[in-house]
């Protein structure tokens, strides 16, 4: 990093050091309000916060490194399992990313196929979220019945697939298992069902006095900051931004199955509940519809097991935002890189923005209205904790450093 | 725009209160599952040909093959070798049985696979004929 | 003081009694949350999980005492139990089994009062004694609810004591022969139940022992012991408040005559019980419908809404007073 950002670091750890031991709550690790570790060190005056530092890298697994050393397949199985809850999504944006560097067309059918499997999850992923939120809220009977009706559509993917959570759907070139007979009724009847329990579970979101009070005028964000700080997904469209990866660049299906891309524009967490409410009801018609028009024909090209080489990105609109692979072949059995994008991780400074002014008691809703999976976003970076100060290196800025701990003699003899 | 008031959830709360409730009372109770359910792996000894697909497209690395015997094709003697499943690392995948052509696997609804003795999770059902 | 009494005092309706209630209700609260969410609760320990309550308190004092090295140690150790007798000799002061309780006498309303604010003090101490950042958050939450539900509180109690021209609950139980509280002060009954849920910390009041955001408030750092009994003075406190409740607003024990046949004691017992249980019922399905709210908007919620409404109530039970409109005996 260039020497003025150096030294601006330096000046804002420095900063940081005022602040005495007594303002400093320590939000995680492991922390009720948190699924997965992160931690977050709140510097509060009285209960408000004033700033809030990060701290990642506890469930860093190296997927990264770990794809360039298994075969093509091998990592499709493995990239699935990154996360639960947007588990299809990955595969299929690898998927995306190694079929563009072969010369084969997805096949219409399985473009379908994807677009049912990919807004399950989506409302999934929708219906947790907002049992999440009555959880942290104190709200214990919403979270009791939004998670009792997510079973519905968990339900509906194990008979698909086979299984609720990794369901292995997708394959080069083209998706592994057809739709089953006569599931085409019970979709439509399921998808009918869910529209209702959302519809009021909206009506409960707007009336109930004390979810109000908690959810309205928390998280506020100008579209401006959102646009500075590279807001994605819900994070984005709750400000007024329309930004959205199946309207602005179309993958599977999305570009015959009609859908509203949902928009809302006062900032706040009420609004978010009833974004992500919207964008299930739309997932679940176009759900009714791809089922109700799906194409015949095959539903899978087989390709050998050598991708050419060349380099190729794709991106999928998660549940939580846009998430981006970059692949790069050399031409033979196993990837050369891949690098993986998620959207907790461009929506992070976001949940930094966003958290100060807020009171300790809106930690937990605020931080959860990115929608964060910490598993999907690890990254590892560098700390000394003796000045507090924290910064990333690239991979040659790495292996230099590696080299000068261990042979130092050698290192100093390079050096010019 | 809907009225604000406190209590908007009571009287789906008193529906619920005399509805059946809605779980599933595991392990007292039985789990119905989907037909395409993926559990254990099974394998019918008389199909299987031992021709290795299920161990190279395995990306688990579950599947070793082990001799078995020789045959003789003309005036060569071939080794014939048939599969071991170490199903402890398995991951559910279903791409073996995708992949047999002589429709020799096939995923059973079975799910409780915990056990204290590893040697239980290794299927040599095959090396059966 | 007779062998009777003290026997009484002891086992029933006295202290054994108490804390049976206090597992039954914490079972019926399980339960009823439980149905109302489409689960269904505590069922594998005794018959329909009854013993589930005990099961834990149980459980829980098997554990081992882990006590923070900057903790008061003396305070950390000893007042649980000061927490702990509060309620429980407020129950002596409410009659169950007839007019008369068990250890009444003439100004024993105001000995209530002593020990509702004595319990919030401990709880307090308690707090702050156990040094973590997550309790001193709690601490200062703590405080200022009990400031904001302390007045409503004592103002509806005060209003039917006043109504009823007696500082002892025998007495204002013994006034409400003809006509019920609750039907000349309804505010009051109304004020007297959320302030209740404030002092009982039920949602939407659950504030100081957060358990989402702030690990679990107060009670953060016990274990043991300490936290069995502190979670069973909880679930009395809850049977007093409810007992409070029916002396004062729902006439207590008294109820029209069942017969002849039926013995006096265990008429009023009967009474007792079933009003006691549908003030603990109402406080379930409210507490399962309402959110948490923020400190901020308690204290509003009390200092702006409910003082004006005990105050105003109070005038309307004065000027009914002076206008001769006396229903009591």
């Amino acid at each position: 990093m260039s020497a003025e950002d150096q030294s601006k670091r330096r000046e804002e750890s420095a900063g940081l050091m005022k602040y005495s031991a007594e303002n400093l709550v320590p939000f995680g690790p492991i922390h009720p309000a948190l699924k997965e570790p992160e931690y977050f060190k709140l510097i509060l005056e009285g209960e408000r916060i004033v700033q809030v530092i990060p701290r990642i890298g506890y469930v860093h697994r190296g997927l990264e490194k770990a794809a360039e050393t298994r075969p093509w397949v091998q990592n499709m199985y493995m990239f699935e399992r990154t996360c639960g809850i947007c588990s299809f999504v990955h595969s299929l944006a690898y998927g995306q990313a190694v079929e563009g560097l072969t010369i084969y067309e997805v096949p219409r059918r399985a473009k379908y196929i994807r677009l049912i499997i990919a807004e399950m999850e989506r409302i999934h992923s929708h219906l947790l979220w907002v049992g999440l939120m009555g959880h942290w809220a104190g709200f214990e009977t919403l979270f009791m019945w939004v998670w009792r009706d997510r079973e519905v559509v968990l339900d509906l993917v194990e008979a698909i697939s086979g299984n609720r959570v990794h369901k292995s759907m997708n394959a080069f070139v083209g998706v592994r298992r057809d739709m089953p007979e006569g599931m085409e009724d019970r979709i439509v009847e399921r998808m009918k069902f869910l529209v209702d329990r959302a519809r009021y579970y909206k009506e409960i979101i707007d009336t109930e006095e004390t979810m109000l009070e908690r959810t309205e005028k928390v998280g506020k964000l100008s579209s401006e900051t959102a646009e500075k700080l590279c807001a994605v997904g819900p994070m984005a469209r709750y400000v007024g931004l329309q930004k959205d990866v199946r309207l602005n660049d179309p993958y599977a299906a999305y570009d015959e199955v009609p859908f509203d891309i949902i928009i809302r524009n006062e900032a706040d967490v009420h609004a978010l509940l009833q974004l992500r409410l919207d964008e299930l009801v739309a997932s679940a018609n176009m759900i009714s519809y791809a089922v109700q028009h799906l194409p015949d024909g095959p539903i899978r090209v087989k390709i050998p097991p050598i991708i050419p080489a060349g380099e190729y990105s794709a991106h999928c609109e998660a549940p939580r935002g846009e998430i981006f692979y970059y692949v790069k072949s050399g031409g033979g059995r196993t990837p050369e890189r891949v690098k993986v994008r998620t959207p907790t991780l461009a929506n992070l400074p976001t949940a930094l923005e966003i958290l100060k002014g807020q009171t300790i008691a809106d930690v937990p809703i605020v931080l959860t209205a990115i929608d964060p999976c910490f598993g999907c976003m690890d990254r590892m970076s560098f700390l000394d904790t003796e000045t507090n100060r924290q910064w990333t290196w690239s991979g040659e800025q790495l292996r230099q450093y590696g080299i000068n701990y261990y042979f130092p003699e050698r290192a100093k003899k390079c050096r010019p | 725009m809907p009225r604000r008031r406190a209590g908007a959830a009571i009287p789906e709360m008193f529906r619920t209160l005399i509805e059946k409730p809605s779980t599933q009372f595991y392990p007292y109770q039985k789990v119905d599952l989907p037909q395409r359910f993926r559990g254990k792996l099974d394998i019918d000894p008389e199909k299987c040909t031992g021709c290795q697909v299920c161990a190279m497209v395995c990306p688990a690395s579950v599947i070793t093959m082990v001799d078995f015997g020789t045959r003789k094709v003309g005036d060569r003697v071939l080794p014939v070798k048939r599969p071991v499943f170490e199903l402890a690392t398995c991951i559910f995948c279903g791409e073996c049985v995708d992949n047999c052509a002589f429709n020799a696997l096939e995923m059973t609804k079975q799910f409780e696979l915990a056990t204290p003795h590893k040697e239980d999770l290794v299927m040599k059902k095959a090396l059966a004929k | 003081m007779s062998a009777i009494t003290i026997l009484e005092a002891i086992i029933f309706p006295g202290v054994l009694f108490t804390i049976v209630m206090g597992f039954l209700f914490d079972w019926l609260d399980r339960k009823t949350a439980a149905r109302m969410q489409g689960r269904i609760g505590p069922k594998i320990t005794g018959p329909s999980g009854i013993l589930q309550p005990l099961a834990d308190f149980l459980k829980l004092l098997f554990k081992e005492e882990i006590i923070p090295s900057h903790a008061d140690k003396v305070i950390f150790l000893f007042a649980p139990a000061l927490y702990f007798l509060a309620p429980l000799l407020s129950m002596l002061f409410i009659p169950i089994i007839g007019l008369a309780p068990t250890a009444g006498f003439d100004f024993d309303l105001l000995a209530i009062l002593f020990l509702l604010a004595f319990a919030a003090f401990v709880v307090a101490v308690l707090s702050y004694s156990s040094a973590s950042s997550f309790t001193t958050i709690a601490t200062g939450r703590l405080v200022l609810q009990y400031v904001s539900y302390e007045i409503p509180l004592v103002l509806a109690i005060i209003t039917s004591a006043i109504y009823s021209r007696s500082l002892s609950v025998e007495g204002i139980v013994a006034s409400q022969t003809r006509v019920w509280n609750v039907f000349v002060m309804p505010f009051a009954f109304v004020v007297y139940i959320i302030a209740l849920m404030a002092e009982l910390e039920k949602p939407p009041f659950d504030i100081p022992s957060a358990k989402t955001e702030i690990v679990a408030g107060w009670l953060t750092e016990f274990s043991g012991r300490a936290l069995a009994f502190l979670k069973l003075t909880k679930e009395v406190g809850y049977v007093f408040g409810s007992a409070l409740a029916v002396s004062l607003f729902l006439g207590g024990p008294l109820g029209p005559q069942l017969g002849a046949a039926v013995p006096g004691w265990i008429q009023y017992f009967l009474y007792f019980i079933i009003k006691v249980l549908a003030v603990g019922f109402l406080i379930f399905v409210l507490k399962t419908a309402l959110a948490r709210i923020k400190i901020g908007q308690a204290t509003e919620l009390f200092w702006k809404v409910l003082t004006p409404v005990s105050l105003g109530q109070l005038a309307l039970v004065l000027v009914i007073i002076q206008g001769g409109v006396f229903l009591a005996a």
